[in-house]
Order: C-alpha cells, then structure tokens, then sequence
C-alpha cells in the first residue's frame, strides 16, 4: 500500500480516537474504549511474539497479572506515587520474563505454547496461594486511580501509550532486529546457519511482549481499581491470541483492530460467558481455516486487487 | 514416615493412571498426526460431566452410563477431526495449535451451557475403604488403577497386534510409505481421533469418580498430559506410562510432604525441568 496513504489512514484512526470522549455520550461505552486501548496495548506485544516471531505464547495473562499485582503491590506497601509504581510495573514483569522465557525458548513449537501455559496456570495458583500478599481469590480493591480517577484523563493517557507502543513496535518491526524475527518465524535453523543466535532474537521478542502485557496490567489495575486473580487466568491469555489472529498477526494495523473487536464484541452482542465462550471460539476456528491472515490481510488483499496491483508477498 | 509415603504412592497410582490415559489420547495424536490437541482435556471434562449428568438427571446406573460416555466420546472425537483439524491438516502447524485453542473455548462454552458452573462429583455409591497396615486403600482407588491397567492394555493390543493398529502405526513411521502400501489414511485419523477422546472421557469420569470436576479443569488436564508426554518423551507408549505414573506419585507425595496448593507448580517445575535436562524425556530417543 501507499505510504503517505497508510500514514494517513493512522493519522485519521488517532484523530478519531482523540475525538471519542466527545463523541461518546454514553460513558460505559468510553470505559470500554479505555479497556480496549490497554488490550492495544496488550494484542501489540502478543503479536510481537505470536505474529512476528512465530512462538504462540500463552502466559499473556499472567505477564498482566503480574503487571497489575506489582504495580499495586508497589504502591500500597512502598507507598510510591502511582505513575512511578505504572512505570516499574513493565520492569518487574520483565524479570519474570527473562527467568521464564530463557529456559522455555530453547524449546519449539508446540511445546513452548505448553509450556508458557503451564506458566500462566502458575502465575494464577500463586496468586491465588499466597494470601498474605495478594489477599488470595478475594482480591485487591480500592486500588489508587490518576487524577481522582477522572475517565477522560485517563483515556487520553492510554491512547496516547497506545499510539506510542504501537508505534515502538513498528519500529521493532522494520528494523533488522524485527527481520531477523520473521526469519525466525520461517525458517530457525536458517537463520541459526547462517551465525544469528536466534535464542537471543527470541528472548529479545518474549521479554518486550512481556513488557507490555505488564504495562497494560497495570493500567487496567489502576482502572478498574480492582484486580484477581481469575482476571489474569488462561482464557484472557486466549482472547490475547484471538486478536492477534482476528486483527491479522504479523501486521501493525491487526492487533489493533482485534483488541477493538475482543472487548466490543461480546459487550455488543450481550452473551452470557458460556455463548461468549462458544462464539469465540468458533470465531477462532473459522479465522484460522477461512481467513488465517486476519482482516488486516484481508482487506490489504481487497485494496490490492481494486488497484489492480498484485498482493506484494509476504506484505 | 514410611507409611505416609506408601500411602501417598497409592494415591498416586490412581491419579498417575489418569494422567496415562490421557497422555496414551495426546501422544497418539501428537505421534500420527503431528497435532498438539489442546482441547483433548476439556473433552475430557466434559466426559466426566456427561457421565454425572446420565447418573444423575437420567437416573442411569454407573456401568450403563459409562459405556454411553465413552461412545459419545468416540463420535465426539471423529467430530473434532473432520470439522476443526482436516481443514488445517496440509497448512503451518500453528494453525492447528490454534484450532485447538478455539475447540478448548468451544467445549468449554457448550459444557458450561449445558452443565451448568457447578463442580460436580459423579457418584458411584463405591465407598468401601480397606486397611492394609496402616495404609488406607478405598475401593474406588483400586477400581481406577485396574480400569487404567485394562485400558491401558487394550490400546497396547490394539496397536501391536490388529491391523488397523499396524496402519496406524505405518502412517506414523512413513505417511508416504504407507499410501503406497495401499493403507487408507483417510480413515487413520478418524480412528485415532476417535479412540484418544475415549480414553480421554474415561480419564475425565475417573477424576469425576475419584475427586471431582469444574469448568475450567480441562486446561490442567491437558497441561498434565502434556508434561506425561514430556516426561516420558513424545510418541513413546512405554514413556507416556512411565512419565504418567511417575508424575502422579511424585505429584501426591509432594502434595503430602510440602503443600497440596502448590501441588501443580511442582508437576510443572518437574516437567520444566526435563525439559531443559533431558529435552527428549526419560524414554524418548535422542533427536
């Protein structure tokens, strides 16, 4: 696609999300709209691991929790401000990604989803477990907001980290660092022959990932003013997954339109969570048979054909 | 001291003989067709749920209700293969990781649906227990582990010694080789698929029996499964046995001696730490 076009197409989605608190006279819905700007935030660093590099990771969710908990945790026993506990949150999380991430990258495939996922069931049993920290199942409430928890404040601070993030990871993307990603994610062993140490490559891609599912924790926890465990669990790691794969993995533009689709989806058609379930997962199976590049693929394909171009490959 | 230990490897045995049969379903797949089938433990669950369901609500017998559940199991399986997995069969194995992933969120929504939240134990009326110095052994306990055993045996024979079980065994060797041999691998997949969701009910209405299930159980379950297959080494019979009993033993004396909470992490600590020591598992051949 053109370039000053895609540039222009993001310069008219951020007006129009900087435009939303205006727009939006429902305040429920601007709440999801914040909730959907973390999940940005989140499916972004999702799709560094899954779409770029090719390593369906499943601790998404737990990466979150251990955001949302650090940051918390942080603020009510060190008593730190809480744009400085937001700050230290994606440093935490970090850690924990390297400690996890150096033994489990040095397996494949399917393994390495297995194992990540063990991680997230992990993450969870201790949050659940160790009650003189995290309350146990109960939870933590009355957690501090920003500017005494003003709606329209916070929505401009998320898009703006949104836009930021999305905009780190497209630099990640295009530069050697993010080509030497999709080698990864085409072929390991090539780019291991040919003397990249693809483990570091791929350490670099979980960590990062990592960072934002841990700043996106955070912010939700300093949203909602309440986390537990169960927020952090498995099926949010899925929906993680599902947004990449919907939006379209591997591109930009996809995370962001799955994360949009995963919290307005199921607000919009108003499922119990046993639909909800049933729908996405049948979403999920469709996507990945009929439709595996996503809707961004999809449309970029449509765009290609009305302009009589053929669809660059790999693009 | 001793005793607690014995105890606790009895208990073991009984959960380890889950942990095989689910494991002989994953490995079965995993080893013919190469998929990573994510939802086999919410299969599973919902088994065990369909089990308590026919007992209860339908007012079933036990021994006639599982012959039922097994069944469904075994159509439930040929489902899963034609409509989720042969369409992403020839595309990057991802896909079908995904698949899977979907199918998980899909039983787990339909079971909720038509289950209900609530944990539920199917009840077999068994509730004898013996004594044998000191150890207590209830009868249900020694039930499971001889069903496990026959189970267990029955896939062993069907494998080794019929001859659907020697071309499923052929495509597993050499897909290729195979068709030339005139085997027809349309139908190893169904038949794979639909004998590993069998096991894998029966696991899911032995956990029902012995303790209980819960929406949502069916995650652990795969991710045990998944670490027998690591354990004992992936697409090896003997190792997904192994892998399944040991993991069972270790994971109830554990749970005895250090912290029945933080009883999974140390299933899953061990599985991470085969996984780096011993990448190939305790049985598996080295790449």
């Amino acid at each position: 696609m053109n370039r000053t076009l895609t540039f222009l197409a993001w310069l008219a989605a951020f007006a129009t999300l900087a435009m939303l608190p205006q727009l939006i006279t429902v305040k429920y819905y601007l709440h999801l709209s914040i909730l959907a700007l973390i999940w940005v935030i989140m499916a972004q660093g999702q799709n560094l691991i899954q779409g770029y590099t090719g390593y369906v990771s499943i601790v998404g969710a737990g990466f979150m929790g251990i955001g949302a908990y650090s940051s918390t945790l942080l603020g009510l026993h060190l008593h730190l401000p809480t744009w400085v506990t937001i700050a230290m949150a994606p440093m935490v999380t970090a850690l924990f990604a390297l400690a996890t991430g150096y033994p489990s990258l040095r397996i494949k495939g399917h393994y390495f989803a297995i194992v990540t996922l063990a991680f997230n069931l992990i993450i969870v049993i201790v949050l659940v477990n160790y009650k003189e920290l995290t309350n146990g199942e109960t939870g933590i409430s009355n957690i501090p907001k920003l500017w005494g928890g003003s709606r329209d404040a916070y929505f401009y601070l998320v898009l703006l980290l949104a836009a930021f993030l999305t905009l780190l990871a497209a630099l990640i993307a295009r530069s050697r660092v993010g080509e030497i990603l999709l080698a990864i994610r085409q072929n390991e062993d090539l780019v291991g022959s040919i003397g990249i140490a693809a483990w570091k490559y791929k350490l670099f891609a979980f960590v990062v990932s990592a960072m934002y599912a841990g700043l996106a924790g955070a912010l939700y926890a300093h949203f909602q003013g309440f986390i537990n465990p169960e927020i952090f669990g498995v099926a949010q790691s899925l929906d993680a997954i599902l947004a990449v794969i919907l939006g379209g993995s591997g591109t930009i533009a996809g995370p962001v339109i799955g994360a949009f689709l995963v919290v307005f989806l199921p607000e919009l058609l108003r499922f119990a969570d046993s639909f909800r379930l049933i729908l996405y997962g049948l979403i999920l199976v469709l996507a990945t048979i009929f439709m595996p590049i996503g809707i961004v693929g999809v449309c970029k394909a449509l765009i290609c054909r009305l302009s009589g171009k053929g669809l660059r490959h790999g693009a | 001291m001793l005793i607690e230990i014995l105890q606790q490897t009895i208990n073991g045995l009984a959960i380890g003989g889950v942990y095989v049969l689910i494991a002989l379903g994953l490995t079965t797949v995993f080893g013919i067709l190469g998929i990573a089938h994510f939802a086999h433990g919410s299969v599973s669950m919902f088994g065990g749920y369909l089990t308590f369901f026919l007992v209860t609500s339908q007012g079933l017998p036990v021994l006639v209700a599982i012959p039922i559940a097994l069944v469904v199991g075994f159509l439930l399986g040929l489902l899963i293969e034609i409509i989720a997995y042969r369409p992403v069969r020839d595309a990057n194995h991802i896909n079908a990781f995904i698949v899977a992933l979907g199918l998980t969120m899909m039983v787990e929504g339909i079971n909720l649906q038509m289950f209900g939240h609530e944990q539920v134990v199917i009840p077999t009326g068994l509730s004898r227990v013996f004594r044998l110095g000191g150890v207590t052994v209830p009868e249900l306990r020694i039930y499971v582990i001889i069903a496990a055993i026959v189970l267990v045996a029955a896939m062993m024979l069907f494998v080794e010694r019929t001859k659907t079980g020697q071309a499923i065994r052929a495509v597993a060797e050499n897909r290729d080789a195979a068709i030339l041999m005139g085997v027809n691998v349309k139908s190893i997949p169904l038949i794979v698929f639909g004998i590993s969701t069998s096991l894998g009910v029966a696991a899911g209405i032995m956990v029902g029996a012995l303790f209980a299930i819960a929406p949502g159980i069916g995650e652990g379950f795969v991710v045990k499964g998944f670490a027998v297959l690591i354990l004992g080494g992936l697409g090896s019979f003997p190792g997904a046995i192994l892998g399944g009993t040991v993991l069972g033993i270790t994971e109830s004396i554990a749970a005895g001696f250090i912290s029945s909470a933080y009883k999974d992490v140390i299933a899953f600590v061990v599985m991470i730490l085969v996984l780096l020591i011993r990448p190939q598992g305790l049985l598996g051949r080295s790449p």
